[in-house]
């Protein structure tokens, strides 16, 4: 019993002591990508100035309904463009209509992003606490299991504790890889996206 | 009689078949994008501007290129820390090549028969003879070595290195470093003019494309980029393209998304071209009608109308593609 909680409890203390960020800017990002705040409009898109429609897009309900679901990663990338293609094809204004619904595409999809950076950063700062409770009941069993005569009924309760904390800790661990990920798939598609709306505008 | 007739018209559909055959894809070469994550090779016809085979190659294929007599594509797979050559006629693996560690980029000479390799972990560029794939010798050169071109006499080997920030110019004969010009920050990309006359280098952090004269081993010109709404740290100079006749050169932009379409002669910008997210390497078609570029984080490849300067089409192919080599079917 005691042997596994060693190694797990190991195996927390090495992750707080080597997550140390890799940019200094940014204490609480845990991913080995580098942190990009936001994704610069020029980045992805090359077609005119969108500052005329800015908030525009949330003002017209079709768009708005278009974005709303462009911007769902569950629906596939290839689904997406074919549905901007079908609606700009239909508009009377292809200019208009693909700058709002990339203006729309811009926000949202930031939004989403900032979204996922806020909450890996959240989960940095939570493993942190969750690090040191590790480390102090730690302590606190090794200093029950070298009292005599040990409180066996108090070790036991402690180890679970442990047990516990350690299991929360990994699968915390495993889902920050995994959301590390997030945000690129958010700027490939909004990239893409946005290399149909300016085909389509062309 | 009417057998006969029946024959001989089925013999002419059937040359006509053949004639169809061949005829349609005259046109078409094959591009050989080489995938870095996936460790595969795509293969796209530029015909049809598909995919038509993706050939599973060794770990981490960066640098790609065709053997002057057409028949091979040369791949590095830096992981495996060796060179694969794939057959042009069969689309398969059929040998490998003694480069040194981590191998990156590598160039021929012009009569095909000497291969030079950058060789990424050991600071060495291997001089290798294609005919016998056996290893020649080493030439110590600065640290990470990575851009590699020969010069159109042949006489000079260019070798760029990332962390030195140095383009070295090696003899060929010799094998001996005879000039270094510094240049801006990790250097990535040597391509020189056909005619000799000037040497580009494409430096990644830097931002620049340095302008070097070979024959006084000096920069004289710097090309800059400047792209409204992006920071300059975004604006990544790596692969270099330039027509035959040294008029347009494209420049790829890593993660600004874009290639910059510069007047060869005078070095100034034209326009900017959005393609794909990190666009990195590049290959025109024999007849220079379209430029491929790869963009490693959209996972596709841009075609480029060369004389339009416009972008008209945008294919998938594996994770991270990163060079990009062209051959006749």
């Amino acid at each position: 019993m005691n042997r596994p909680i060693g190694v797990i409890t190991a195996l927390v203390l090495i992750w707080s002591g080597t997550a140390q960020a890799a940019d200094p800017r940014y204490p609480d990002w845990p991913c080995v990508q580098a942190k990009v705040p936001e994704i610069s409009l020029a980045a992805v898109w090359a077609g005119p100035p969108i500052d005329d429609v800015a908030s525009a897009w949330k003002d017209d309900v079709e768009v708005g309904a278009l974005v709303e679901r462009l911007a769902t990663r569950r629906v596939p990338v290839e689904e997406a463009q074919k549905a901007i293609t079908d609606f700009l094809s239909r508009s009377p204004d292809k200019a208009r209509s693909g700058k709002l619904i990339f203006a729309g595409l811009f926000d949202s999809l930031n939004a989403q992003r900032a979204t996922v950076l806020a909450g890996l950063e959240r989960v940095t700062r939570k493993q942190r606490e969750a690090a040191d409770r590790v480390r102090a009941d730690t302590a606190a069993l090794q200093a029950l299991q070298s009292a005599s005569p040990p409180d066996q009924a108090r070790i036991d309760e402690l180890n679970n504790k442990l047990l516990w904390e350690a299991r929360i800790f990994d699968d915390r661990r495993r889902v920050v890889t995994f959301v590390c990920e997030v945000p690129t798939l958010i700027d490939q598609r909004l990239f893409a996206l946005s290399r149909t709306i300016q085909q389509e505008m062309e | 009689m009417m057998n006969r007739s029946k024959m001989l018209c089925r013999v002419w559909l059937c040359g006509a078949a053949t004639w169809l055959a061949t005829a349609v894809p005259a046109s078409a070469f094959l591009a050989y994008v080489s995938n870095e994550k996936s460790n595969t090779v795509s293969v796209i016809d530029t015909d049809s501007w598909t995919v038509t085979a993706t050939i599973k190659v060794g770990q981490r294929p960066r640098g790609i290129e065709l053997t002057r007599d057409g028949k091979s594509v040369l791949v590095a797979v830096g992981d495996d820390d060796t060179i694969q050559i794939i057959d042009v006629a069969s689309q398969k693996v059929v040998d490998s090549l003694p480069s040194g560690p981590d191998p990156e980029l590598f160039t021929q000479d012009a009569a095909g028969k000497v291969l030079y390799v950058a060789n990424e972990n050991d600071n060495t560029v291997t001089v290798i003879d294609l005919e016998k794939r056996v290893r020649m010798g080493d030439v110590q050169v600065g640290v990470e070595p990575e851009g590699m071109a020969i010069s159109p006499d042949g006489k000079i080997l260019i070798n760029t290195s990332e962390t030195t920030n140095m383009a070295h110019f090696i003899d060929t004969a010799t094998r001996q470093i005879v000039a270094n010009v510094l240049v801006d920050a990790r250097p990535r990309f040597a391509e020189f003019k056909r005619d000799g006359s000037e040497l580009w280098v494409s430096s990644e952090i830097g931002g620049t494309v340095s302008v070097i004269d070979p024959a006084k081993r000096v920069v004289t010109d710097k090309i800059e980029f400047n792209i409204p709404g992006l920071r300059r740290e975004a604006i990544q100079p790596v692969g270099i393209g330039m027509t035959r006749d040294a008029k347009i050169a494209f420049i790829a932009l890593g993660p600004a998304n874009r290639i910059a379409v510069v007047d060869a002669a005078t070095h100034k910008v034209i326009k900017y071209l959005l393609v794909g997210q990190r666009v990195w390497h590049m290959a025109f078609t024999p007849d220079e009608k379209y430029l491929l570029v790869t963009n490693g984080v959209s996972n596709d490849v841009s075609v480029i109308d060369v004389a339009a300067q416009k972008v008209i089409k945008t294919i998938q192919v594996g994770e991270l593609p990163w060079g990009i080599a062209m051959a006749r079917p």
